[in-house]
């Protein structure tokens, strides 16, 4: 990416106010913004420096600091760099706008986002399960979700001990794990 | 018995049905399914439905060591793994600042083309399928297999080689393998006028493919298609090129595109991409010889590695189109977030339910395949 084109996006981009701009390498470019004014920001890269091609939403859960962090990629097919710009919403509600009438991509990655997370996006077009239809817990990917406990808790781990294995066992073969030993702890009757 | 204010609705009959396309249907690809409603033979709603391959990768890898979710990653995309591991091992080199060695990346290279061509070879076979032609899926299979036969050779894995750790690569090639990795791309080299003679020139095949799922450039970039599929919309638009990674930028090759759009220039530029990738090979042998070094950069014990706080964004151009990887640090020993964006994540749900609207229900598989999607990349 050339010299001109980099200052030309910075100057554009601190129109936006509360802005914070950290150039990674030549064709990446952080930017930090508060979410009211993410909107603004992607329009104006759509519109103004030609950053087409949304590749990407990604949701982090700092549970620690009680706040979801919304990364939305876009790529320019002129300038070849990409813009990640870093917005972070309050854990509760987790309700945040949608941007597909500005990018149609984000309809997939909201909706996928709203499965495992569990943020609303307001004005997306689809909000239904797609991958996790027949689940009805917790959303999976937030960082309280133990997926490990959660197994324990709720399924049980098969004793597979068919006859011939008990044979064989009886001969002095086949592999015995014992109870100490064993990895998981079977469901709690 | 009814309620006092009960009015039967009459509808006018709609001579709509609704279909179930899938999940397991040989018209697609892996376990996956669309919802169908037709008029007649025409289809006038889709609705991808996915989640049957859902493994959970993405949080398995926030409980796993850095090093150990190398082995996790190819399981995301079958017919295409490699870019996988090479595209998580480029993230995890950022974030700890690894200077991979020279012949390492070019070994990746050499790892990529290769799986790109065993996809490409995959995929012909599936879309000649969903037009009749076992043939060509055979051919397809076979001459796959050929590349599977190297990478047990020089990985010690068929399909999923896990070959790739973040600093390098594990192993040194064998010897000899670059006389024998020659002698296989001559043969495929060889195969392609037969391949043109069975299956691309086809008039079953043209006739069929022309005019099937079309897209305009301008719908292809406002619905995020990537890869191959964007090139046949006639954007000359290669992650390899455009923003190169390993040492893409020191090697000679084109970019193919077409102009229609359809599943026949889709298919066409596949087939391009695998003379374009049989010379990126070419280059590849001719110059391992000459550079040497190590293969790997020293990493500190992998077993408790804490690697250093931070966010990547890292892309790579797999056989379906543009993959990347969002990875955060938190400064321990596993990582705190991956998300994996497939190319597939587009082009199997929003792309195939808007193509598929309008078409006749023979050619949604061929739409599908036409695409190349991949559904375990959807569901992760």
């Amino acid at each position: 990416m050339s010299q001109e084109l980099t200052h030309w996006l910075d100057d554009l981009l601190e129109e936006i106010e509360g802005i914070k701009v950290r150039r990674k390498s030549g064709r990446r470019v952080r930017a930090d913004v508060p979410a009211d004014t993410l909107p603004a920001l992607l329009e104006l890269l759509q519109g103004r420096a030609g950053y087409i091609h949304l590749s990407a939403i990604s949701c982090v859960d700092w549970i620690e600091e009680d706040e979801f962090e919304l990364v939305y990629h876009v790529w320019s097919y002129e300038s070849h760099s990409l813009v990640s710009a870093h917005i972070r919403i309050a854990r509760e509600p987790g309700v945040y706008l949608s941007v597909y009438d500005l990018y149609q991509p984000a309809g997939f990655f909201e909706r996928d986002i709203h499965e495992m997370y569990g943020i609303h996006f307001e004005g997306s077009p689809n909000m239904e399960k797609f991958i996790l239809t027949e689940w009805d817990g917790p959303p999976p990917m937030r960082k309280e979700f133990d997926s490990e406990a959660y197994v324990n808790e709720h399924l049980s781990w098969q004793e597979y001990n068919p006859p011939w294995l008990q044979e064989l066992i009886a001969e002095g073969g086949g592999v015995i794990i014992p109870p100490e030993e064993q990895r998981f702890s079977r469901k709690k009757d | 018995m009814r309620p006092e204010n009960y009015e039967a609705q009459r509808h006018p009959p709609s001579n709509e049905f609704e279909l179930n396309f899938g999940p397991n249907h040989p018209g697609i690809e892996g376990n996956y399914a669309l919802k169908v409603k037709l008029h007649g033979d025409v289809v006038v709603e889709a609705k991808a439905d996915g989640g049957y391959l859902h493994r959970g990768f993405e949080k398995l890898m926030e409980q796993r060591l850095w090093i150990q979710n190398i082995a996790l990653v190819p399981r995301i995309c079958v017919p295409d793994p490699s870019p996988m591991e090479v595209c998580y091992a480029m993230a995890v080199e950022e974030l700890c600042g690894l200077d991979v060695p020279q012949r390492a990346q070019w070994l990746r290279v050499m790892q990529l083309e290769l799986s790109r061509i065993a996809a490409h070879l995959f995929t012909f076979g599936g879309h000649a399928a969903t037009t009749g032609m076992y043939s060509t899926m055979y051919w397809g299979v076979a001459d796959r297999d050929l590349i599977l036969d190297l990478f047990e050779e020089f990985t010690g894995g068929r399909v999923y080689s896990i070959y790739n750790i973040p600093g390098g690569v594990r192993r040194e090639l064998p010897d000899g393998f670059l006389r024998r990795i020659s002698e296989t791309l001559d043969y495929i080299e060889s195969r392609l006028p037969d391949y043109d003679n069975l299956f691309f020139k086809n008039q079953v095949f043209v006739k069929r493919a022309k005019g099937t799922g079309v897209m305009s450039q301008e719908q292809a970039l406002a619905w995020g298609v990537t890869g191959p599929n964007l090139r046949a919309t006639g954007l000359a638009f290669d992650v390899r090129r455009d923003d190169p990674y390993l040492v893409y930028d020191q090697l000679d090759f084109e970019i193919p595109t077409e102009a229609h759009g359809d599943a026949w220039s889709r298919t066409l530029v596949r087939r391009l991409e695998l003379v374009e990738s049989i010379r990126i090979l070419r280059q590849v042998v001719a110059a391992l010889p000459d550079i040497r070094g190590p293969i790997r950069a020293p990493i500190p014990n992998p077993l408790a590695w804490n690697v250093p706080v931070g966010e990547v964004y890292t892309r790579v151009e797999s056989s379906k189109g543009e993959l990347c990887y969002f990875v955060v640090s938190d400064g321990g020993p596993k990582p705190y977030r991956v998300h994996v964006r497939g190319p597939s994540s587009m082009h199997a749900v929003q792309v195939l339910e808007k193509m598929s609207v309008g078409s006749r229900i023979e050619d949604i598989a061929q739409t599908m395949f036409s695409l190349d999607a991949c559904p375990p990349e959807v569901d992760r």
